[in-house]
C-alpha cells in the first residue's frame, strides 16, 4: 500500500517539475504591458495582447461549434444504440481512428476545406472550425461511453416505470451526463489551446490585432513555436508565453473542475 | 462572448482595403512581418498578411496565384524563369571557435571530417573536440549542412543548441569547442569582447563585406519572389521592402543588408 502510493506521488514529479520550471523561466518576464499592447519586432519586444486575443476568439469558436455539436451527436448515438446496434458500433469505431488522426492531418484537412475550397483565408475562423473538428471525436467519445454507462444502469427502472426512452435521454441521461459534458469541454479545450501544427496551415501566422474573424491571428501556441525557432534572440518571450498559456490552462481547468464538483454535488452524485 | 462573437462577425471593413499576401520561408517571414507592419502605418488602406510554410510553397504560391508575394530563403533555380527574384538580404554563417585556439582557416573537407566524427583533436594541442549543433529546423543548421552535403544523421555533435546567442555562450567556456552562428552575432559578439574568433572557410574571412561581394561561400540569398506584372499597390509595397531603408531590421535578425 506505501509502496504504490509512493509511486503515485513519484508520477507527480515530472508533472509539477515541467510546470514550476516553464513558470520560473517565463514569469519573470511579465509586465504589465505584456497584457496591454501587441508584440513588435519580431515578438522579442512588446507584450502578447493580440495574440492571447486570436487565442481566446480561436477557443471560443472551437467551444461554441463543437460542444453543442458533441452532445447532440453523443446523445443520438446513446438513442440509436438501442435500435441501430450494429451501426452504431461501427460509428464508434469510426470515431476512434478519427480521434488518433494526428492534429497536422485535420491541419492540412482545414488548410484545403476551409482557406482554399470555401475560401475563408488564413483566418480566426478557418483555425477554429478546424480545431473544432479536430476535438470533436475524442469528445463525442468521452460523452457517449458515459452516457452510455447512465443509460446502462437506469434502462430497466425507467422501464419498470413506464417512461418514455426519449424522455429518460433527455430529462435523465442528459442532466446526468453534465459532469461527463464538462470533462469532454476540458479535455477538448486544452487540446485546442495547446495546438500548433493545426493552427499554422489554418489561423496562420500573424501577430496584428485581428479586426474581425475573418482576419489571421496568431495563437499563442504557434507564437511559442515561431519565437523558440525563427526568431533570434526570442527565447525569453517564448518562455513568458508558455508560463502564460499554462497559467490560464491552468486557471480554467481549475475554475471548471470546481464549479463541476458543486454541480456534482447539487445533483447528489457525489 | 456570443454576442462579441456575432459583433466580431458583422466587423467587416466597409471600405476599400487593398491586402497583400506573402507566403514562404519561415526564415524570412520575421523581417517581413516587421516591414509589413512599419508599411501599415505609413498606408491606411493596405492590410499585410504574413504566412509562412516554407520557401517551396512560396515559390509554389506564387506561381499558382495565391499570393502576391512569395518568400524564399534561396536564389532561384533554373526551373524558376517565369518568376523574378528579388534580392532581400542576405544570409552567411561564420565557423566559429575560441579564442586561445590558433587555428587560423578551415577547409570544406577539414569541417566535414570534424562534424562527422572522422576527425576527433585538434592537431595543435591534440585535445579532443567539442562539436557544437544547432537542432533541427533552425535555418542556419540547414544552411550548414547543405554546403557540407550532409544529412542531420551523419553528424556527430557533442552538444546540441537552439539559436546564435547559446552557442556563443556554450562556445566562450570549450577551448576545444568549434561551432557555428550567423555571421552578424559572431561579429557583434567578437566587438564586445567575447572570448570567440571567426576562423576563414577556404582561406576567405567569414565578413558581412564578403558576404555583400558574394566571395564567401556559406553564404544564400534571402529572396521575395513575384510574377512578371504586379499591381501596382503590391510593386508599391516590394519597393519599400527592398529600399534601404531596413538596415536597423535585418542586422536585427542577424541578416546582411545588400547595400
Amino acid at each position: 500500500m506505501r509502496i504504490s502510493s509512493s509511486i503515485l506521488y513519484l508520477g507527480l514529479i515530472p508533472g509539477l517539475w515541467l510546470i514550476t520550471c516553464t513558470l520560473i523561466l517565463g514569469l519573470p518576464q511579465l509586465r504589465l504591458e505584456t497584457f496591454l499592447i501587441s508584440p513588435s519586432d519580431a515578438g522579442r519586444a512588446g507584450g502578447l495582447l493580440s495574440i492571447i486575443i486570436s487565442t481566446l476568439l480561436i477557443l471560443t469558436i472551437t467551444l461554441v461549434i463543437s460542444v453543442p455539436l458533441a452532445s447532440a451527436t453523443a446523445l443520438a448515438m446513446t438513442y440509436f444504440r438501442r435500435y441501430f446496434l450494429k451501426l452504431s458500433r461501427l460509428l464508434s469505431l469510426s470515431l476512434d481512428v478519427l480521434s488518433a488522426i494526428p492534429s497536422v492531418i485535420f491541419g492540412l484537412f482545414g488548410n484545403v476545406l476551409f482557406v482554399e475550397k470555401l475560401n475563408l483565408g488564413h483566418s480566426i475562423l478557418s483555425g477554429g472550425l478546424t480545431l473544432a473538428f479536430m476535438i470533436l471525436p475524442t469528445m463525442v467519445r468521452t460523452l457517449e461511453s458515459s452516457y452510455h454507462e447512465i443509460e446502462k444502469g437506469y434502462a430497466k427502472t425507467t422501464e419498470a416505470l413506464g417512461i418514455n426512452f426519449s424522455t429518460f435521454i433527455y430529462q435523465i441521461v442528459f442532466p446526468l451526463g453534465l459532469p461527463a459534458l464538462i470533462f469532454a469541454t476540458i479535455l477538448g479545450m486544452t487540446r485546442a489551446m495547446a495546438e500548433t501544427a493545426a493552427l499554422l496551415f489554418t489561423s496562420g501566422y500573424s501577430d496584428r490585432m485581428p479586426e474581425s474573424v475573418l482576419d489571421s491571428g496568431r495563437s499563442m501556441s504557434v507564437h511559442i513555436y515561431e519565437l523558440a525557432m525563427n526568431v533570434p534572440g526570442g527565447d525569453k518571450n517564448a518562455y513568458l508565453t508558455a508560463a502564460l498559456l499554462v497559467f490560464i490552462l491552468l486557471t480554467i481547468n481549475s475554475a471548471i473542475t470546481y464549479f463541476g464538483y458543486h454541480l456534482n454535488k447539487r445533483l447528489g452524485i457525489l | 462572448m456570443r454576442l462579441l462573437i456575432v459583433l466580431y462577425l458583422f466587423t467587416f471593413n466597409v471600405f476599400a482595403i487593398d491586402k497583400i499576401h506573402l507566403t514562404g520561408s519561415s526564415t524570412v517571414a520575421p523581417l517581413m512581418t516587421e516591414i509589413a507592419k512599419a508599411y501599415e502605418l505609413k498606408n491606411d488602406n493596405i492590410r499585410i498578411d504574413v504566412q509562412t510554410g516554407g520557401s517551396t510553397k512560396g515559390v509554389v504560391d506564387t506561381r499558382k496565384g495565391r499570393n502576391e508575394i512569395g518568400m524564399a530563403s534561396r536564389a532561384a533555380k533554373s526551373s524558376e524563369n517565369d518568376l523574378i527574384f528579388h534580392t532581400l538580404a542576405l544570409d552567411g554563417i561564420a565557423i566559429i571557435v575560441h579564442k586561445d585556439n590558433p587555428t587560423q582557416n578551415i577547409t570544406k573537407s577539414e569541417l566535414i571530417t570534424i562534424y562527422t566524427g572522422k576527425q576527433k583533436q585538434w592537431p595543435h594541442n591534440s585535445k579532443d573536440i567539442s562539436i557544437i549543433h544547432k537542432a533541427e529546423g533552425r535555418s542556419t543548421q540547414e544552411l550548414f549542412l547543405a554546403y557540407l552535403g550532409l544529412k542531420n544523421s551523419q553528424i556527430k555533435a557533442d552538444i546540441v543548441i537552439g539559436d546564435n546567442e547559446q552557442a556563443i555562450k556554450t562556445l566562450m567556456n570549450l577551448p576545444n569547442g568549434v561551432g557555428y552562428v550567423s555571421i552578424g552575432t559572431a561579429e557583434y559578439h567578437e566587438s564586445i569582447g567575447t572570448p570567440i574568433k571567426r576562423i576563414q572557410l577556404e582561406k576567405i574571412t567569414a565578413s558581412t563585406k564578403n558576404v555583400k561581394n558574394a566571395s564567401y561561400p556559406l553564404s544564400r540569398k534571402l529572396s521575395l519572389v513575384t510574377k512578371k506584372d504586379i499591381p501596382d499597390h503590391v510593386k508599391h509595397f516590394l519597393d519599400y521592402s527592398l529600399s534601404n531603408e531596413h538596415e536597423e531590421l535585418i542586422k536585427g535578425l542577424y541578416f546582411v543588408p545588400l547595400k
